[in-house]
């Protein structure tokens, strides 16, 4: 179950893929809706680790709007929410990510991405 | 602030955890406590300082190894020590005296006392002259005799016959019952849904999870997840759970639906894990540091789970690596029940912990915590070992040792003292002579090479 915080805090990690390497494209994904809890501190807390740009790029990809361009300086209660919904309750069950710079797929299987690479992509 | 005195009692299990145990938790809430000059963690009971009534109960709602806390009236090395600290603490005790309804407990540690001697020493307390009635089922206050006894002293039937041969005695009124014992029992790993040969037992597992601080609003990470047994105490105090292995079997056990998300459901904390993902901590996916404020972990030390990073013992040729070029994980075989496995090589214990504290350097928040275990041998442990793995911006918050006699597992906590941005580790092992060129040699910790020193009985290598 990837779920979008979690795609936003992976990169493509294969030997010599150092730019252009994040976020990864997601492909063929199976959507699934999760639970999650909302907490607000967590939330609060957790927004200046986010990229900002990529969440909202690849929400709406995934056709969830509800977000907008700019992150906003003023966190309301509806705002919050909104960013709960797409930071942990949609996630992707099957599928792909895909790096858009060395072309890697990492599979996503039963929601666990795997991440490992071949023995030619280590360092 | 005026400090008040409780009497802990503590569980009798993991005595060197309980001290670091009380520090965390009391941390946690953002209180102090006062501990004995010279604290005996392996006593059963312990008189500490405290500003509020309710810090003694937030202690003994969360401490894993607290049995209860009372109100600490007194104590003393024989009866007549303890009645005359009696009397002169009267303020302490004098507002119950007139109407409360009692009960009287006595209790010898490591010592059963027959009813008759029971009876005889609640007698010896009636210059307290409580007028309220005994009520046995539901009192007002119960009022709590401890008898600390040597424990070596080996005749348990004869000891109170000889008078004054305990330690100390104690005597409080019981103020509340630890409640977070019970978790054990909660977290039994043979009731759980999921898991494996490699799972922490409960106790330690909530031990660990009391090390990280975690509460509601925090995120915390295990790099060596297996089958996940720190996540669910962690989820259950109220953090966010994120967690990879090197091995998605790990983690996903048989089933369609992930092992660790069936366990966590079973805990009520599906909710809280975040993720799981497969990788090789040495090679790792992660976008940015600064993201946990904790990292909690059962590092693999190769006796029951394999210590192993991606790579070939010896470094394949240019060749051959040409020739994998097309090879991707996970792609040979559809699905990853199966998927290709990239070869492994082994990962040194001595390494792996270094690599880990500079990980957790880069992958904490300023203040973080990293809880890990590393198994050691005891006799040749020294302290100095520990700082053989340190570097600049972490500092040993605790090390606490859980005993298996030839061996033992060392559960360290770090704390992140740096706000500066570091770079994440590059996880290539020194080279073996870097110190000696600097004209000394670098101390050699017991734990290095831990799992060739387990599998020949820590017998010093043949020569
Ligand atoms: C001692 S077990 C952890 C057990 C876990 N606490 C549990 O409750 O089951 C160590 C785990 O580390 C994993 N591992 C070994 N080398 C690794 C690496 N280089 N990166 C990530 N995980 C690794 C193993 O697959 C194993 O599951």
């Amino acid at each position: 179950m990837v779920r979008l915080i979690t795609h936003n805090l992976l990169a493509c990690h294969a030997k010599g893929c150092t730019s252009n390497n994040f976020p990864l494209q997601l492909k063929d994904v199976q959507l699934e809706q999760r639970e999650a809890e909302f907490n607000p501190d967590f939330l609060r807390r957790f927004m200046p680790k986010l990229d900002w740009g990529a969440l909202v790029d690849t929400a709406r990809q995934l056709g969830d709007d509800s977000l907008p361009l700019e992150q906003p300086e003023m966190f309301d209660d509806d705002f919050l929410r909104k960013l709960h919904h797409v930071l942990l309750e949609v996630s992707v069950e099957e599928g792909a990510m895909v790096c858009p710079n060395c072309s890697h797929i990492y599979p996503i299987s039963n929601g666990i991405p795997n991440m490992l690479l071949a023995e030619n992509e280590i360092g | 602030m005026p400090q008040t005195r409780y009497l802990i009692i503590f569980a009798q299990a993991h005595y060197d955890f309980r001290i670091p145990e009380l520090l965390s938790v009391a941390e946690l809430h953002g209180f102090s406590i006062g501990l004995p000059d010279q604290p005996e963690p392996t006593r059963p009971y312990m008189v500490v300082q405290l500003e509020h009534q309710d810090h003694a109960i937030l202690l003994a709602s969360r401490c894993i190894l607290i049995k209860s806390v009372c109100e600490f009236y007194a104590q003393g090395s024989s009866y007549d020590e303890l009645h005359a600290a009696v009397r002169s603490n009267k303020q302490e005790w004098i507002q119950h005296q007139a109407d409360a309804s009692f009960k009287f407990t006595v209790t010898g540690f490591k010592c059963s006392l027959p009813a008759q001697k029971q009876r005889e020493i609640i007698e010896s307390f009636s210059y307290m002259a409580l007028a309220g009635k005994i009520d046995l089922k539901t009192p007002d206050i119960i009022l709590s005799v401890f008898e600390e006894y040597d424990s070596r002293v080996a005749n348990v039937e004869g000891k109170h016959e000889q008078p004054n041969r305990f330690k100390q005695v104690y005597f409080g009124r019981l103020l509340v019952e630890g409640t977070a014992r019970s978790l054990a029992a909660k977290f039994d790993v043979k009731k759980r849904v999921y898991y494996g040969n490699t799972s922490m037992e409960a106790e330690i597992s909530l031990l660990m999870a009391n090390q990280t601080l975690a509460s509601s609003g925090k995120l915390v990470y295990d790099p060596f997840m297996g089958t996940g047994s720190m996540a669910y105490t962690v989820a259950h105090f109220g953090a966010q759970m994120f967690g990879s292995d090197i091995d998605g079997r790990q983690m996903r056990g048989k089933e369609k639906q992930a092992g660790v998300f069936r366990a966590a459901a079973q805990y009520g904390v599906a909710a809280r894990v975040v993720d799981l993902c497969t990788f090789d901590v040495t090679h790792n996916p992660w976008r940015c540091g600064d993201l946990f404020d904790a990292i909690v972990t059962d590092p693999p030390y190769g006796v029951r789970a394999g210590a192993k990073r991606l790579g070939r013992k010896k470094p394949p040729t240019e060749k051959h690596i040409a020739s994998l070029s097309s090879q991707r994980v996970g792609a040979l075989r559809p699905g990853d029940s199966a998927p290709y496995i990239p070869p492994t090589k082994p990962y040194e214990l001595s390494n792996l912990a270094s690599d880990l504290v500079l990980l957790a350097r880069y992958l904490l928040r300023p203040g973080g915590r990293l809880v890990f275990f590393l198994p050691t041998v005891n006799e040749d442990y020294q302290a100095v070992d520990i700082r053989t793995m340190l570097c600049e911006g972490m500092e040993v918050v605790a090390n606490s040792l859980q005993d298996f006699g030839s061996w033992g597992r060392r559960l360290i906590t770090l704390r992140k003292t740096t706000n500066q941005s570091y770079d994440p580790p590059t996880f290539e092992a020194p080279s073996e002579d870097v110190d000696e060129l600097d004209g000394e040699t670098a101390h050699v910790p017991a734990h290095k090479d831990f799992r060739e020193k387990y599998f020949q009985g820590f017998k010093p290598a043949a020569e």
